[in-house]
């Protein structure tokens, strides 16, 4: 409301200092906004932030980031070389900008202290406002929309700033400008999202095949009691005719109710092998297989035994049923599925490499012996499979010959 | 429409009239047909008070009565003299010559009839003896273990060969016995047993294979009741497994016992597992009938437990006495211990739960003592919660009187404290036996009501009416007279407020009931936070019942202090009628509101997580 005022009355001041009729002013919104900022600073009225990144205009200090060596020393050198050379520090909106986009070939992205470094290029105490005309308009507009884009681009990275990032800001902007407002609008939400994924994914990724294995198959079957198991480690072997034969891992896991479920599974209908089946950690996919069955509609509820409870009765001889108004369970359209007997990651979908853990689950589940195991793998999953190299699962290998393969392929193993 | 009312007030009116002779007249002649069959209890999920079953008090005759004190002095000597009940929790064992003392005193054999060499004790009787025998809660284990349930098997189900082989050395405490029914993978879960008792080819014994563990008495035992799965061919020619019981002699050989369990309290009794390789049985050695072992299980359990109200409250009154002398004589700021309010409350807490107790374990065993074959099974098991509760808490009050002494184990406390922890876990954790309590009312409840319900959820206008005037005249604050009072009234005048408070939570109770059965249906089996709360509800109601009753008695027939007893029997009855008013709230109301939405939530995050997952205190996120 206040600074509604304020605008209303800065449009009467500027109308009458430039002979406008103040009603004009208003009626014109916006640019009539911008007019004023013109009048009342000396500077050139900002651009659109990519004016200065865009292809065609040379723009300056990229060359001093054009370096052999690049990381977070070389790129605070940078910023030091330029902070000591001038006093005045001409120009630094421009190399802010320029640092901005050279942070990710530095590989500092996502390095609050180097953020905090490039605010600190900003000369202090010349952009706070010294009274209230100063500090009812955009004062130095070019260096706050500066300011807020670096604190965009460590939003964009979640970074959350720190007490010295405020400390910089105040310095340099002064309370209540705007790059103050975005640290405030930042560490209001920053902090609630923080935590906000129940599944958080660590930031570094395993780079062992057989422990991001364990990890993602954890992650998928969220049940505490279920046991990893590794099929087979990766290792190269030497073949007589000197080619090296790579053999690829195998990590499964099961829990002890999916064992008993197995148990319980009538050996005459088959179970599958399914996949790929893709899991997404931040910006790499991984694929699982999982063993099921298609629902039994054989199988019927478990009785319940009136000579099981020692102590106290199981169930009442009654003909009453639960009423309405106390019945909870959601309608829904049941989708009677199929029990999910296990789960395995494996260096590829060959159908021996996962005949290679079907073997390794019989030891714990005899009844895999009798049952019929058909594999129906969908082609493989190079389509999905992101430009990742240095994750752990190197389908590289096998892409040809996958992509040979029909989409579902089947085979009975007896 | 007024005028439809008016009629309908006046059929209401006269259908109360009618009901009023008509009913008092024919109940007792419906339930005469069957008269020991009905417990007290279970009528009162239905709203009603059997008062003929409960008034007055039951009583011993003089002679039965002087024979219990002759019995009862030289046992209470022998505990006072000749038991050193530190020395025993010490070593972890009952020195020979003690229990040779229990044995010459006849304690092995109280309940088991004179005519088998025993002393024939009636439930009562036993109940006494009990009080005194719970001075050493080894000792107390050892012998309920012994006859409570060990030998019990034999007593009510055996034939009168097993009895007259087996219970004469039982008695006389030559042999001992113990229960075997827990195994490693079975506590309460008949099913999961496996130990296996297989016929011969010759079809004259069972090899017993298997194991069992914490047995009571496992290493001193000569006589095991053991629980195994036989198979047993069904009607329709099918076989399957069944739980037999069977009588098994350590001197049949192929049977081991492991070292005994290092435990937290009761450390002097015998605690074991056993091993049973190709035990060979006899088959004249079953008891019942091969494959009716459940059924023998469950009586000798549910039979066992209604002596522990008595038992505890022989300790609480030993641990008043001692505690009483302390704060009698220890001064702090020129007053002593006694002088302190919050003292005060203790002891007044202490003599209200003993008084309790007492109360609710004479007045079962006396039903239990009726001719006929009384069904006290839910009031035993109320008798046991009751009283393993609050066995609990005054133990630990006594020990805060007496501050960090009480920590010390130069002194009794601690030791009583360990001993009584186990009073909630044995013979049917609390838990469990709340679920029985509760579920068996319901059961009960629900075959009579069935109809009724039936009849309101398919819109039957005149049930639907009834029970709308009842809900309107409830409403207008209707005065619950269930006959405790008044003319007809077994209750003395001084306890007149506490009978009316008995009578409307009786009262609102059947209606609670009612509405429960309504809403849940079969279901209520999965409600176990519903029927915790009705069994709180009805084990308070039974425990006032009991002390009404006690307590009038007492006034009636002039015993010493009954103003003391009126006293507390009007304090508890008070208490218990807000407690209750409270469970019978919390119970009208639909889960989110009386917060089981949120214990199960919190509980199911919880087990998910196994763990506690808020973050510390101390903590940041920036």
């Amino acid at each position: 409301m206040r600074t509604l005022r304020f605008l209303i009355s800065a449009r009467h001041l500027c109308a009458r200092g430039r002979g406008i009729p103040a009603g004009q002013a208003l009626g014109t919104g916006n640019n009539a906004q911008k007019q004023v900022t013109c009048c009342l600073h000396t500077s050139p009225p900002p651009g659109p932030p990519q004016a200065t990144s865009s292809a065609g205009s040379v723009t300056p200090y990229e060359d001093v980031f054009q370096r052999e060596q690049r990381n977070k020393a070389s790129f605070v050198e940078v910023l030091d070389l330029y902070c000591n050379r001038d006093v005045r520090r001409r120009g630094h909106v421009e190399i802010i900008e320029a640092a901005l986009r050279w942070m990710t070939e530095f590989g500092v992205e996502k390095d609050l202290e180097v953020y905090n470094k490039l605010l600190d290029v900003f000369p202090k105490e010349v952009f706070v406002p010294q009274n209230y005309i100063q500090r009812m308009f955009n004062h130095y507009p070019r260096q706050q929309e500066c300011a807020i884009r670096v604190l965009e681009q460590m939003e964009n990275y979640g970074i959350t700033p720190n007490k010295q990032t405020c400390f910089l800001l105040l310095q340099i902007f002064g309370a209540r400008s705007h790059p103050i407002r975005k640290y405030q609008r930042m560490m209001y939400w920053f902090p609630r999202f923080k935590h906000t994924n129940p599944f958080p994914v660590p930031a570094e990724l395993p780079a062992d095949p057989v422990e991001l294995s364990r990890m993602c198959l954890h992650r998928i079957a969220n049940d505490l009691d279920s046991r990893v198991a590794v099929y087979q480690m990766p290792y190269t072997e030497k073949c007589d005719d000197g080619k090296e034969r790579e053999h690829l891992h195998v990590v499964g896991i099961q829990s002890p109710s999916q064992v008993s479920l197995l148990a319980a599974h009538n050996p005459s209908t088959p179970v599958y092998v399914e996949g790929p089946f893709p899991l997404w950690l931040r910006k790499t996919c991984v694929y699982y297989y999982i063993l099921r069955a298609d629902p039994d509609p054989m199988r019927k509820e478990e009785e319940i035994d009136n000579e099981r409870s020692l102590y106290y009765p199981l169930s009442l001889d009654l003909e009453l049923d639960r009423d309405l108004g106390d019945d909870d369970s959601f309608d829904v359209d049941d989708v009677e599925e199929g029990p999910v007997f296990a789960m395995c990651m494996a260096g590829s979908g060959d159908e021996l490499l996962l005949g290679k853990w079907i073997r390794g689950l019989q030891e714990t589940n005899p009844i895999l012996g009798q049952t019929p195991v058909v594999f129906r793998l969908n082609s493989g999953p190079q389509e999905l499979s992101v430009p990742q190299e240095k994750e752990a699962e190197p389908k590289g290998e096998l892409e040809d010959d996958e992509g040979e393969r029909e989409p579902e392929r089947r085979r009975m193993e007896q | 429409m007024f005028g439809l009312q008016r009629v309908c007030g006046r059929a209401a009116q006269l259908a109360r009239v009618w009901a009023g002779p008509a009913g008092s007249v024919l109940t007792p002649k419906y339930f005469s047909s069957h008269p020991r069959r009905l417990a007290y209890a279970k009528e009162l999920f239905l709203g009603t008070i059997r008062k003929e079953e409960v008034f007055p008090y039951p009583e011993i005759t003089k002679e039965e009565l002087d024979e219990i004190n002759q019995l009862v002095a030289p046992v209470e000597k022998f505990f006072n003299e000749e038991v050193d009940s530190k020395l025993i929790d010490q070593n972890a064992k009952i020195p020979p010559e003690t229990l040779d003392g229990l044995k010459n005193l006849g304690l092995f054999g109280m309940q088991i009839p004179e005519e088998y060499g025993g002393l024939g004790l009636s439930n009562t009787m036993y109940a006494r003896l009990g009080e005194i025998t719970s001075l050493d809660g080894a000792i107390a284990v050892t012998l309920a273990a012994h006859q409570a349930i060990g030998l019990k098997g034999i007593l009510i189900a055996g034939n009168d060969e097993q009895k007259a082989k087996y219970l004469p050395k039982l008695a006389s405490g030559e042999h001992i016995a113990a229960f075997c029914l827990t195994e490693p993978g079975s506590g309460s879960d008949a099913a999961s047993i496996q130990t296996r008792a297989t016929l011969t080819p010759d079809g004259k014994h069972f090899l017993l294979n298997g194991s069992k563990i914490w047995i009571s008495n496992g290493g001193l035992a000569d006589i095991f009741t053991v629980f195994a799965r036989t198979e047993v061919v069904d009607k329709d020619g099918a076989t399957k497994d069944k739980i037999s019981a069977f009588i098994v002699e350590r001197a049949f050989g192929g049977v081991t016992h492991g070292k005994p369990e290092d435990k937290l309290g009761i450390r002097g009794s015998n605690t074991c597992e056993l091993h049973f390789e190709n035990t060979k049985v006899p088959v004249e050695n079953v008891i019942g009938e091969v494959g009716g072992g459940f059924k023998v299980a469950m009586n000798i359990l549910n039979s066992g437990r209604f002596s522990m109200g008595s038992a505890s409250a022989g300790m609480i009154k030993k641990l008043i006495e001692m505690t009483g002398d302390y704060a009698c004589t220890r001064k702090q700021f020129n007053k002593r211990l006694s002088d302190f309010q919050l003292i005060q409350e203790k002891f007044a807490l202490m003599a209200e739960k003993a008084f309790v107790m007492e109360s609710m374990a004479y007045l079962t065993a006396g039903m239990m003592d009726r001719p006929g074959l009384p069904d006290c099974s839910v009031e035993a098991a109320m008798v046991k919660v009751f009283s393993s509760e609050g066995a609990w808490l005054c133990v630990s009050e006594a020990l805060q009187i007496l501050g960090g002494l009480g920590y010390m184990k130069d002194y009794p406390y601690e030791r009583f404290l360990r001993d009584s922890r186990i009073l909630l876990i044995f013979e049917g954790t609390n838990e469990i036996l709340r679920m029985y309590i509760a579920l068996t009312g319901m059961q009960h409840a629900g075959r009579i009501l069935t109809g009724k319900i039936k009849e309101m959820k398919k819109g039957n206008v005149g049930v639907a009416l009834e029970m709308f005037t009842k809900k309107l005249r409830d409403s207008l604050g209707r005065k619950v007279n269930l006959g405790l009072t008044g003319n007809e009234g077994v209750v003395h005048p001084s306890l007149e407020e506490s009978a009316k408070k008995l009578e409307e939570n009786v009262y609102y109770f059947g209606n609670t009931v009612e509405s429960l059965l309504y809403r849940f249906g079969k279901t209520i089996v999965e409600e176990q936070l519903a029927l915790k709360r009705v069994a709180d509800v009805l084990i308070n109601l039974y425990a006032m019942t009991a002390v009404i009753s006690r307590a009038s008695r007492s006034i009636s027939i002039g015993l010493r202090n009954h103003d003391h007893e009126v006293l507390l029997a009007n304090m508890f009855c008070s208490e218990a009628y807000f407690k209750n008013n409270y469970t019978l709230a919390q119970l009208g109301k639909h889960s989110p509101e009386n917060q089981d939405d949120s214990i199960r939530k919190i509980a199911a995050h919880v087990l998910e997580k196994r763990g506690y997952t808020c973050s510390h205190p101390l903590d940041r996120t920036f």
